[in-house]
């Protein structure tokens, strides 16, 4: 794995706070403080109520995968080692139309399918930077995939 | 709505060679596409009072070309930012132009080198600033090929869509491809072949994707008054709409916050294109969609109501759109075969099937066609026209 050659991301004046709890390994979104909506990605307004006041809230950090690609080509150099690599969207358990994206890690992908439940992980690729990734929720043993938090 | 009605005509197209490599800039490109076009349509410079493209910061606008040609006065010029999705508002865009009084004959082109300079995928250049990256870019997903999959990914777990009705894409677009001349890639392929083409992310294969193209094309749009004294029968501008809906401008586009994958913005704006042009699906001789990938031909098939919500991968499967099917599309090889000028190519190809003059590849009585810009995908919003022969 060359995670410290990967892209950073570059973050706005809307979704530094996000990133910061990253770094604190804290998942968070956005709630309206007017009409109460979660939202993600980072937004100044509501798009519901066009509210502008929001707080920063946790979230579980848990989700079902809702498409996936196992990516082959090489469209970075610095990833080159990476290949073959699965990327997963996955819906938050506290609302179905946030999605995050990130690797899918310790988990094969032949095994995915949408609702495939995952949790967030976080790796800290350098001084600076923590990534949010994702692996398979582990399961209960009556086979169900657990709720835990991270 | 019908005040624009086939008020506009497209008098006139043009291309450049389509290469891996032109040598030359994209202002040349432009300058070679828009000459073409004109002589096409009997005009010349003179004729020229506006000028229209798009670009995402890797071409050569207007306020340079028209100079570089000469143009003698420009009353009226449209510098678009933005990639496939909005390549059909620019032709659009400049109809609304003629149809307003404000220009008369407006040249619209696109110029790209888009395999010797400025690759989509992410090498030559900074890739397009998008809004969401940053979400995305870290894991290493940022490439056309992936978002693409991605959403192929979604509509195959929703509907059971198979690696092989993608496959009957590239073949049938292969096959028209071969009648044409301008194409870059005219050996035929088969299913074996696609289904052996290596993985670029699954779930697409190399044969999935558009082809890197160096090249421009260009198109010619004034008065149908105008068009009815020049060299060919008009092809008018029957309807268009651009545009989206409640998640235009929320990050859909990106993939971020779409509830479903499977639908595009080509739902959005097909009710109100066919509603301007007065005609529904089943009154579409040829359809030229959009095609950076296989899956993006299927989706639009569904959406702009050829076939229902998921069915668009049996439909490709009946040969429903090969040559002599149904519903033709891509008659050009699309830019899975004929080459990649980001939109502009599929309205051209869509005025030479209206004219009767598209060759070998010619669909027999030809009148009404859609073409369509890129379904509203990783850039939010869609563009696309309806176009008829003049009767």
């Amino acid at each position: 794995m060359s995670l410290a050659q990967r892209p950073r991301p570059e973050t706005d004046r809307d979704s530094a706070p996000w990133w910061r709890a990253v770094r604190r390994h804290e998942l968070t979104v956005q709630r309206c403080v007017s009409c109460g909506t979660p939202r993600f990605p980072a937004r100044a307004v509501c798009n519901r109520c066009r509210g502008r006041e929001h707080l920063w809230v946790p979230v579980s950090g848990t989700g079902r995968v809702y498409t996936w690609i196992v990516n082959h080509q090489v469209f970075m150099r610095s990833m080159a080692d990476e290949v073959p690599y699965t990327v997963v969207a996955v819906r938050l358990d506290e609302g179905h139309d946030m999605l995050m994206y990130g690797d899918l890690v310790d988990g094969d992908p032949a095994e995915l399918h949408e609702g495939f439940p995952v949790e967030a992980v976080f790796t800290d690729v350098d001084e600076e930077t923590t990534l949010v990734r994702w692996r398979p929720r582990p399961r209960d043993p009556a086979g169900r995939a657990s709720s835990r938090r991270t | 709505m019908t005040g624009f009605r086939d008020r506009t005509a497209i008098v006139g197209v043009g291309y450049t060679p389509f290469s891996r490599d032109s040598g030359v800039s994209t202002l040349t490109l432009a300058a070679d596409a828009i000459l073409a076009a004109l002589d096409d349509a009997g005009l010349t410079v003179d004729d020229v009072d506006a000028l229209a493209t798009h670009r995402v910061g890797d071409s050569t606008p207007p306020w340079v070309v028209a100079p570089a040609l000469g143009v003698p006065e420009v009353s009226w010029y449209l510098d678009q930012f933005g990639g496939g999705s909005v390549s059909h508002s620019v032709v659009a865009q400049a109809a609304m132009a003629v149809a307003s009084g404000v220009a008369e004959t407006v040249v619209c082109y696109r110029a790209i080198n888009a395999r010797s300079e400025f690759r989509m995928g992410g090498t030559g250049r900074a890739p397009a600033p998008v809004f969401d990256a940053q979400y995305q870019a870290p894991y290493g997903y940022f490439a056309p090929p992936q978002q693409f999959a991605m959403y192929a990914r979604a509509h195959m777990n929703a509907y059971g869509t198979t690696h092989e009705q993608l496959g009957r894409i590239a073949v049938a677009q292969r096959a028209n491809a071969v009648k044409n001349p301008r194409a870059l890639k005219r050996d035929p392929i088969t299913l074996d072949d696609y289904l052996a083409s290596r993985w670029i992310a699954e779930p697409l294969r190399l044969l999935d994707c558009c082809l890197e193209t160096d090249g421009a094309c260009a198109v010619v749009v004034t008065s149908r008054e105008r068009a009815r004294d020049l060299r060919h029968r008009p092809v008018l501008v029957s309807g268009a709409a651009w545009g989206g809906g409640d998640s235009f401008l929320s990050g859909a586009g990106s993939g971020m916050t779409g509830t479903d994958f499977t639908v595009t913005e080509a739902a959005r704006i097909a009710p109100r294109l066919y509603a301007m042009a007065g005609v529904g699906p089943g009154d579409i001789d040829v359809a030229e969609l959009y095609d950076c990938f296989t899956y993006s031909v299927l989706v639009q098939l569904e959406d702009y109501g050829f076939c229902a919500k998921g069915e668009g991968g049996p439909f490709v499967e009946s040969g429903a759109t090969a040559l002599d099917g149904a519903l033709p599309v891509n008659t050009h090889g699309g830019f899975l075969s004929e080459g990649y000028v980001h939109g502009i190519n599929h309205v051209a190809e869509a005025v030479s099937q209206l004219r009767g003059a598209a060759g070998d590849r010619q669909v027999p009585g030809a009148e009404v066609a859609l073409s369509t810009a890129q379904p509203g995908y990783v850039l939010a919003g869609t563009s696309a026209l309806i176009l008829r022969s003049d009767p």
